[in-house]
């Protein structure tokens, strides 16, 4: 019994751990204070109102969206089709050809960024959408990789031979059945790809600049001067995006067992 | 409907050999059967034939033209697959009208064609239903249906039976058998059970090891198998192995050890004098015998109509025999015999394991 009550405590006390300071900012936002305290003293919207009616907010956050969406489609098509590559290799080229592109996961963030710092001062890439989309899409390929993998591995290798059989071209054949059977993998991989992308800090750090500038990387440079709610509110409006596209993904796994 | 021929067609892989050059001429219309155990090539054949698989050497001529080379959706071929291979995202309908919508014939041709393979396949008003909503020998007839709604020049089927229960199994064969009586189209068909390559097939080709060791109708392979090894794939048989005493105008006499009498028989091709052989005797060709061999009762199974008994003979060698359930009735000792013209002396199988 005591037992019991003790495992019951560790897991409120690991649950409060981990979620309680995801949920805390959100309060914070709702603040009428211009500073932060838990729980505000009174509540508003003022400083939604100020998050959005700031040109340099908004700005950020659509690039931020902006960036999210082109490395979510770049690592969709780049990464089923690597996927899909893999699943015709031999089991020894599987693994290299996996383990390469899980390179820049394992790989330090810090190592990559000041790596691809110094490619895209070359290249002229630095605080440009397509310099943030290139390096983003480094980081969600393998995620894209690994999801489609996963489907590829459970998909019938017969159906797609069949349908070639039928007298459908190569292309006809992913349209029709192997895109739709390995969709919810796709969709997962999308997923993180796009989460990926929009909560990146330390590559975008590095390659963001006074033009182009991503909603984490303001959300960095606004906290190091003063630490407003305004924060906060940008904070929330990430936490939101991202419980949406984790409910995207639940749906597609449900879809993909139904 | 298109003959099929395979001229010298081999498969390697590596230093393994899944097939050996072999040949086979398919006629117009005939039901062909590939029948062997696991492992003698027959799907290798079959997957080559289709063109998913390309083949080490060799030639495949459907019709007189040349398809080696030719990817598997240029051949014009209908496969059903073991399992089936039903696309599972699909309603029956969809999966039926997929080689027509490729194929880009008017709406009306695709329905026409689809309501007509439905009901040749027995699954009209099944045309909306999910695949999982279907039974195994549904799902066996949407697979045949799509397979020959597209009017294929050959029909490929790799144990499509294997996945039913025997009962249901019995009925599609003469279900499958009757479709091709009624319209005749060339087809190729995978199985390792020779009672359902008996029922089905014009013709067998039985495989082992990457050839194809004989080629003959039902009757052909049962009455003149050309080795042990067809002897005892096609129906059951007694194999008693000696030595060749004697061939002449086609027949042969085998002394067998610790039989008082040689064994004479039909000579198959391949008999050498002074040689190792065997005599068939099939189990309906042993029977009952006044003054013929001594033998012991030494088990009786009741298969209904019919009654198998194990005889051991004097020397120690066992013969099965099957016969009405009225002739081995009395004691446990009785007089067999059997006529001269049923048995058959064949060589041993070349590569026997």
């Amino acid at each position: 019994m005591s037992g019991r009550l003790a495992l019951n405590g560790f897991v409120a006390l690991v649950v409060a751990f981990v979620v309680l300071p995801i949920i805390a900012i959100v309060p914070a936002a709702f603040s009428a204070q211009s500073y932060i305290r838990l729980p505000p003293e009174t509540w508003s919207l003022r400083w939604w109102d100020a998050f959005f009616r700031d040109a340099s907010w908004r700005q950020t956050l659509l690039t931020s969206l902006q960036v999210a969406t082109l490395t979510t489609l770049v690592s969709v098509v780049f990464g089923t089709a690597a996927a899909m590559g893999i699943a015709r290799c031999t089991a020894r080229g599987q693994a290299i050809l996996t383990g390469l592109f899980l390179g820049p996961v394992v790989t330090p963030a810090i190592v990559l960024a000041v790596a691809l710092y110094s490619v895209a001062r070359a290249t002229g890439l630095v605080s440009t959408v397509t310099g943030l989309v290139a390096a983003h899409t480094m980081l969600a390929l393998p995620f894209v990789v690994l999801n489609v993998g996963v489907s590829l591995s459970a998909l019938d290798r017969r159906l797609p031979m069949a349908a070639e059989g039928l007298g459908a071209d190569d292309f006809h054949v992913f349209r029709t059945v192997t895109l739709p059977l390995i969709l919810p993998g796709v969709i997962g991989g999308a997923v993180f790809a796009f989460v990926t992308s929009f909560d990146e800090v330390v590559l975008s750090i590095f390659l963001a600049g006074p033009t182009v500038k991503t909603l984490p990387v303001r959300i960095w440079e606004e906290i190091r001067v003063e630490y407003t709610p305004v924060v906060a509110v940008g904070a929330t409006v990430m936490l939101a995006l991202a419980l949406v596209a984790a409910a995207t993904s639940r749906r597609a796994g449900r879809r993909n067992r139904a | 409907m298109s003959d099929v021929r395979f001229a010298g067609i081999s498969k390697a892989y590596g230093e393994v050999r899944a097939l050996h050059p072999l040949d086979l001429d398919i006629r117009p219309g005939e039901f062909l059967t590939l029948l062997g155990p696991s492992g003698s090539g027959k799907t290798t054949l079959l997957n080559i034939c289709a063109g998913y698989l390309a083949p080490s050497g060799g030639r495949l001529l459907v019709g007189g033209r040349d398809v080696t080379r030719l990817p598997p959706r240029q051949r014009n071929m209908g496969m059903v697959f073991q399992n089936y291979a039903l696309f599972p995202h699909m309603t029956v309908a969809e999966n039926v009208a997929y080689g027509l919508k490729v194929r880009r014939l008017p709406k009306r041709e695709i329905a026409r064609r689809l309501d007509e393979a439905l009901h040749m396949t027995r699954l009209d008003g099944y045309g909306g239903r999910a695949i999982r909503e279907l039974s195994g020998g549904q799902q066996q007839r949407v697979a045949l249906a799509r397979a020959i709604v597209i009017q294929p020049d050959i029909l490929l089927m790799d144990e499509p039976l294997g996945a039913l229960d025997r009962q249901l199994r019995k009925d599609v064969q003469l279900e499958i058998r009757r479709m091709h009586a009624a319209r005749p189209r060339t087809t190729i068909y995978v199985t390792h059970d020779q009672e359902e390559a008996l029922v089905m097939s014009d013709r067998i080709a039985v495989m082992r090891a990457g050839r194809i060791v004989q080629v003959g109708t039902s009757v052909e392979l049962y009455e003149h198998p050309v080795d042990t090894f067809i002897a005892r794939f096609v129906g059951e048989s007694n194999l008693l192995s000696g030595t060749v005493a004697s061939i002449a105008n086609g027949r042969a006499a085998l002394v067998v050890d610790r039989l008082t009498v040689p064994l004479e028989g039909r000579a198959a091709e391949g008999l050498r004098a002074g040689g190792q052989a065997s005599a068939l005797l099939r189990p309906e060709t042993v029977r009952a015998q006044a003054g013929g061999l001594e033998a012991r009762i030494v088990e009786r199974v009741y298969l209904g109509e019919l009654v198998a008994v194990r005889l051991a003979l004097a020397g120690g060698h066992e013969l099965w025999s099957r016969r009405l359930a009225g002739e081995w009735v009395g004691g446990d000792t009785v007089e067999i015999g059997w006529d001269a013209d049923a048995v058959s002396i064949l060589p041993s199988a070349s590569f026997e394991d």
